[in-house]
């Protein structure tokens, strides 16, 4: 009887840390599979973020019709092209407008973005997609015009506090150069607005 | 979610905007000053946000507010803000673009062959004075004016801002200047029109020592224009010893080479896609 006892005692002491064992490696996985799911939503969020939606329109182009390779670049380049616009206003980095933008677009972003170092201002964006149509491709190939019709959510701050905060409809006309390796922003006009 | 979420933040804004307020003209033209009315009063701090412009500065709420027409130069949506103790107002307004008086001109090709059609292509960017592009159609007139010959000129209208024409290189060559026009711009280019490719190739040959000379008579194309010196021109010798092409430059207006010949051989001769005539030579007579 003692025996049994003693046997009964020593498999429940083995068993115990099994059990320990076994509680801690499920709350390991529980923790694990929250942190995947976060980190699946957090990379979600900043795709959206890195990417602005894009979608190119090129049924009415003239007079060159567009190449391939050319309608697959426009919408990544314009895509790109913004999303280092919102960062360089958001966090007044003129530096950032190098990559996609020249000319008089160029010097205007960073115009604005000098005068909102001044005067302690950001701005924030939240994108919320982009309909580009391509309206005149040079026979030269050598200039595109183009027409945005952009939904933005624009907040303005002043140091921290949000002075302007409105949801946007804007169409831009748009005039892109080929650069060495991509195509940039030459000329973004605001030419027409309507709130949603 | 989001969009309640954002209309509720718009409705507080626009509940607190309720005490000062802002009134911009509704639309202005590039480079000129304006006046904005406001209401309420005390202290306030006004903002003006537009494509090239984000500035700052404090001022007596109920007042006008001027704005300098330089803050108004690139057309696009500018935004008025006006913040007091009360909370922030906000209007939007839009800046159109002046009178088109500026012309971005783009002409390709710098050289072409002459009696080429619609080789030529010039687009004309219409713009007012501060690099706004005008998106009315305005007529822009686009003129040929060639060294010693007439204008000749044809008007067209631009569309969202742009016009273009495309035209035919002349049959002598030599430079031509392209105009556009409108306004006060009046923007030229100049095109070298440049020899077309060979026609008519003609080689002779005659002995020196111990090898042929072969040379061209004087390479011109189909107009009579002379080929430019540098252009290559292919010289292929086909004999006892085998096959065997020289690439000479001309030189002058004409390429010669000196071959050296075993037996009988056949002389030919091309320049890009032009071949010439064939000549038969023997070694040693």
């Amino acid at each position: 009887m003692m025996r049994k006892i003693l046997t009964a005692e020593f498999a429940e002491k083995t068993r115990r840390p099994r059990r320990m064992g076994l509680r801690y490696s499920s709350i390991l996985a529980l923790l694990a599979a929250l942190a995947c799911v976060v980190l699946v939503r957090e990379l979600r969020v900043l795709a959206k973020e890195n990417a602005p939606r894009v979608q190119l329109h090129a049924d009415n182009l003239g007079p060159r019709s567009i190449e391939d390779l050319t309608s697959k670049s426009i919408p990544r380049d314009y895509a790109l092209a913004w999303q280092t616009m919102e960062q360089a206003l958001e966090e007044n980095r003129p530096g950032l407008l190098d990559g996609y933008f020249t000319g008089i677009a160029k010097q205007d972003l960073t115009q604005r973005v000098h005068s909102q170092i001044k005067s302690g201002l950001h701005t924030r964006y939240q994108d919320g997609g982009h309909k580009l149509e391509a309206i005149f491709y040079s026979p030269a190939g050598d200039v595109m015009e183009l027409r945005d019709r952009a939904k933005l959510d624009i907040e303005i701050m002043d140091g921290g506090k949000v002075i302007y905060q409105e949801p946007v409809s804007i169409e831009y006309t748009v005039t892109m150069t080929p650069g060495a390796d991509r195509w940039l922003v030459r000329e973004l006009q605001a030419s027409g607005g309507v709130k949603p | 979610m989001r969009s309640v979420l954002t209309a509720f933040i718009v409705c507080l804004f626009a509940l607190a905007a309720g005490a000062a307020e802002l009134h911009p003209p509704a639309q202005v033209t590039a480079g000129n000053s304006i006046t904005i009315a406001t209401s309420g009063s005390g202290d306030a701090t006004f903002y003006l946000i537009g494509q090239s412009v984000a500035s700052k500065r404090h001022v007596q709420a109920g007042t006008e507010i001027a704005v300098d027409s330089e803050q108004l130069e690139r057309a696009g949506i500018y935004t008025a803000i006006l913040c007091a103790s009360d909370g922030c107002a906000s209007a939007n307004f839009v800046v159109t673009p002046a009178a088109p008086n500026r012309l971005s001109f783009l002409v390709h090709p710098s050289r072409v062959p002459v009696d080429s059609p619609n080789r030529i292509s010039a687009v004309a960017f219409v713009q007012d004075n501060f690099h706004n592009f005008v998106l009315k159609s305005e007529a822009v007139k686009f003129s040929v004016l060639p060294k010693d010959g007439k204008e000749i000129s044809a008007t067209r209208n631009s569309e969202n801002g742009v016009a273009w024409v495309r035209l035919s290189s002349a049959k002598k060559e030599g430079p031509t200047r392209l105009g556009a026009e409108i306004g006060h711009a009046n923007e030229i280019r100049v095109v070298q029109q440049v020899a077309a490719d060979a026609c008519n190739l003609r080689i002779k040959a005659s002995r020196a020592k111990k090898d042929f000379l072969v040379e061209t008579d004087p390479v011109k194309d189909c107009s009579g224009n002379s080929v430019p010196d540098g252009t290559v021109v292919s010289f292929t010798k086909v004999d006892e010893a085998g096959k065997a092409t020289v690439d000479v430059p001309i030189k002058r207006g004409v390429a010669k080479v000196e071959l050296p010949v075993d037996g009988r051989a056949k002389i030919t001769v091309a320049s890009g896609v032009v071949t010439g005539n064939e000549l038969e030579v023997a070694g040693g007579q």
